[in-house]
């Protein structure tokens, strides 16, 4: 750490933007590391300092926050620039409110830093029971570019059960979020977490979703990134009870000029937990792809099964999907995996359906639905299933 | 004359520099069913594939007309949807496209061609349910994955099913009979015989003379070494069974 760090704009931005916030600890760190590079395993394939080429103002209040995304018979709070909405009407059982600061455990990692540092007031829900309605946390930008920290710590409570839809979207600027979500699930609760980046193809996007699972509690996740021209979506759940289980699942979907980076470092803490990663990509024009899938399995996570896939889809020669899994494995008696696919559409299928008169368009985008259907068809809710398909569909239709 | 179904000139195919069809000459009348028969390699899912509009295959001579219409230049749904056919030798397992929103696109993909509307759901299913019953085609398996899992019966069944259910004008079976079992190939056969019409037109390609008791071919073609080198009644399918396929041989030469 001797040698001296040039620093980029972006850098210089955020370091006065830190210093106005008090955050004079975290400032110094920056100035003195700067933005991850490539030699930072974590951000290998994603180098921040060079992929962040400026950091707009930091984000003020605004903006009334009608949605961008609707989906029907869903409960919504909207957070507009950083700023929370009063939550009216939350459904009984959701308990919707302020914490002051941010939510992420503390973590060697610059995106969750400068999350902690910038963010002042979080959103917080709890829940218990049975929610039948879809919660929605709105995270929207309005008006000229800007830089925004939002955070949301959410508690189930034991035996509760919840839909969480979290939406990024926003004007048509250069935006830069940098969101956080806490969720902490009780024993026994069934939780679906599902993300979904819709920012404009200027703006950045990162987003940190840390999870706790305690004792037989089952969570799904889905995070989908289909806007930003970077993105990044980190991935932290921990199984901390026995028989908690996950699929934590993820989509990239980027075209000409976007870069979607999707990391999980998932921890396994204590025997009998298991989980199925899956992440899939689908990249076309030129972009960029990454999936990276860490499993870290304790000394006393023994029984533990955990079995990674990352599967990637190319509609052009020069799309990439980059690929990184890692096992850290201190158990012996475990089931642990990873397995990786990457091609294109086959051409044998896509000439068996042509043969049977579908034409070539709407078989590719049978195929493509095919590919993903591991993802969305878990997703119990209809009305949420039919926007994310809706979401899907209208990013095949735009190629 | 009137037009035939099916007209094949002087069709030349290469793949990969290596010539597979050596200038195939082919004629079906509409309402005919004309088999192929012939030894293994020598070309007879090639032409099939070629007639389909699959890629990979370069055609150095020949035309092949569609009723009257030139096809080679037709992507495969357009040929699919100008009538032809073809039933797979090995049809693809294609996971993830349920069968029935397959059925579904295929049969809407016909009706748009034809400028009709979107077949309506029940009368969708009602379609299905009548084919798949006259195919014994279990409908538990129809609620799967395209071909995925079905058994080499189920999979030769289920693509008469796709025949039947689009009602094309020239069918194309490449070896519809391997791996069907006694009651299935009957099954088949009545599958196939019930769209013999005065109209449509078949290529039945097979290697057992068995399957042509029970479609019966009004003409026999003898396919050897890329090309056809015999023509005669359904009593030349006898003769090639009793013969082998040596004495054919010397009239490729
Ligand atoms: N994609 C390919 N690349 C190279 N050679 C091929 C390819 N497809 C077919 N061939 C060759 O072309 C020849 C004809 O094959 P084809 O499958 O048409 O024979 P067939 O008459 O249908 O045989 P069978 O009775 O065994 O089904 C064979 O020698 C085969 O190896
Ligand atoms: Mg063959």
């Amino acid at each position: 750490m001797n040698a001296i760090v040039r620093l980029g704009p972006a850098e210089l931005t955020l370091i006065e933007q830190l210093k106005n916030l008090g955050a004079h600890a975290e400032a110094e760190r920056l100035t003195a590391a700067g933005l991850p590079t490539r030699r930072v395993e974590s951000y290998h394939y994603t180098d921040l300092k060079a992929l962040l080429r400026s950091v707009p103002e930091l984000g003020t209040a605004g903006g009334a926050g009608a949605p961008h995304f609707d989906i029907p018979g869903t409960w919504r709070v909207a957070i507009v620039n950083g700023a929370i909405g009063s939550p009216i009407g939350a459904p009984h059982g959701v308990t919707a409110g302020t914490v002051s600061g941010s939510v992420l455990t503390e973590r060697d990692d610059m995106l969750v830093r400068l999350n902690s540092a910038l963010t002042q007031q979080s959103l917080s829900l709890e829940i218990s029971g049975d929610i039948a309605e879809p919660l929605v946390i709105d995270r929207q930008f309005a008006g000229e570019a800007a830089h925004v920290a939002t955070g949301a710590k959410i508690f189930v409570a034991d035996g509760a059960k919840v839909t969480i839809v979290e939406v990024y979207s926003g004007s048509e600027a250069a935006h830069l979020g940098n969101h956080a979500t806490y969720l902490a699930i009780g024993k026994g609760a069934e939780v679906t977490h599902i993300t979904l980046n819709l920012m404009d193809k200027a703006a950045t996007h990162f987003a940190t979703n840390e999870y706790l699972i305690s004792e037989s509690a089952r969570l799904r996740t889905l995070a989908i990134q289909a806007g930003g021209a970077l993105s990044r979506t980190q991935l932290l759940p921990r199984y901390v009870g026995k028989g908690a289980y996950a699929d934590i699942t993820g989509l990239s979907l980027v075209g000409d000029g976007q870069h979607a980076d999707i990391t999980m470092d998932a921890q396994h803490a204590v025997p009998n937990t298991s989980s199925k990663p899956l992440f899939k990509s689908i990249a076309r024009g030129r972009s960029k792809a990454v999936v990276q899938g860490r499993l870290v399995v304790a000394r006393d996570a023994q029984k533990t099964d955990a079995k990674l896939m990352a599967q990637g889809l190319m509609l052009s020669d020069e799309a990439e999907i980059l690929t990184k899994p890692e096992l850290e494995i201190y158990a012996d008696d475990v089931v642990c995996g990873h397995g990786s696919t990457c091609g294109r559409l086959d051409d044998d299928h896509l000439f068996y359906l042509m043969a049977r008169g579908i034409d070539k368009i709407t078989a590719e985008t049978m195929l493509v639905r095919a590919f993903l259907a591991a993802l969305v068809d878990p997703i119990e809710n209809q009305s949420l299933k039919a926007a994310l398909t809706g979401v899907i569909d209208g990013w095949l239709e735009n190629a | 004359m009137t037009t035939p179904m099916l007209e094949i000139r002087n069709l030349h195919v290469r793949i990969e520099e290596r010539e597979i069809l050596k200038g195939v000459n082919l004629v079906v009348p509409k309402g005919e069913v004309h088999a192929i028969m012939g030894r293994n390699g020598s070309g007879k899912s090639t032409l099939s594939y070629v007639l389909a509009g699959k890629e990979d295959y370069e055609v150095t001579e020949g035309e092949v007309l569609l009723d009257g219409v030139n096809i080679l230049e037709m992507e495969p749904s357009e040929r699919a949807v100008a009538g032809l056919f073809l039933a797979f030798q090995y049809p693809i397992e294609i996971p993830g496209v349920a069968t029935m929103t397959f059925l579904k696109a295929a049969l809407n993909a016909q009706r748009k061609a034809r400028g009709e509307v979107e077949i309506s759901t029940p009368d969708f299913m009602r379609a299905v349910k009548e084919s798949g019953k006259q195919l014994n085609i279990d409908s538990e398996m129809l609620k799967r994955a395209l071909n995925v899992g079905f058994s080499g019966g189920e999979k030769k069944r289920a693509e008469i099913l796709q025949m039947a259910l689009l009602k094309p004008k020239m069918c194309i079976l490449d070896e519809t009979d391997s791996g069907l079992d006694i009651d299935a190939l009957q099954v088949v056969s009545n599958g196939v015989n019930s769209l013999r019409d005065g109209e449509r037109a078949m290529l039945v390609i097979t290697h057992y003379q068995r399957l042509l008791n029970h479609i019966v071919p009004d003409v026999v073609h003898v396919f050897s070494d890329g090309r056809v080198v015999e023509s005669g009644g359904k009593e030349l399918a006898l003769e090639l069974e009793a013969k082998g396929y040596a004495d054919f041989d010397s009239a490729a030469a």
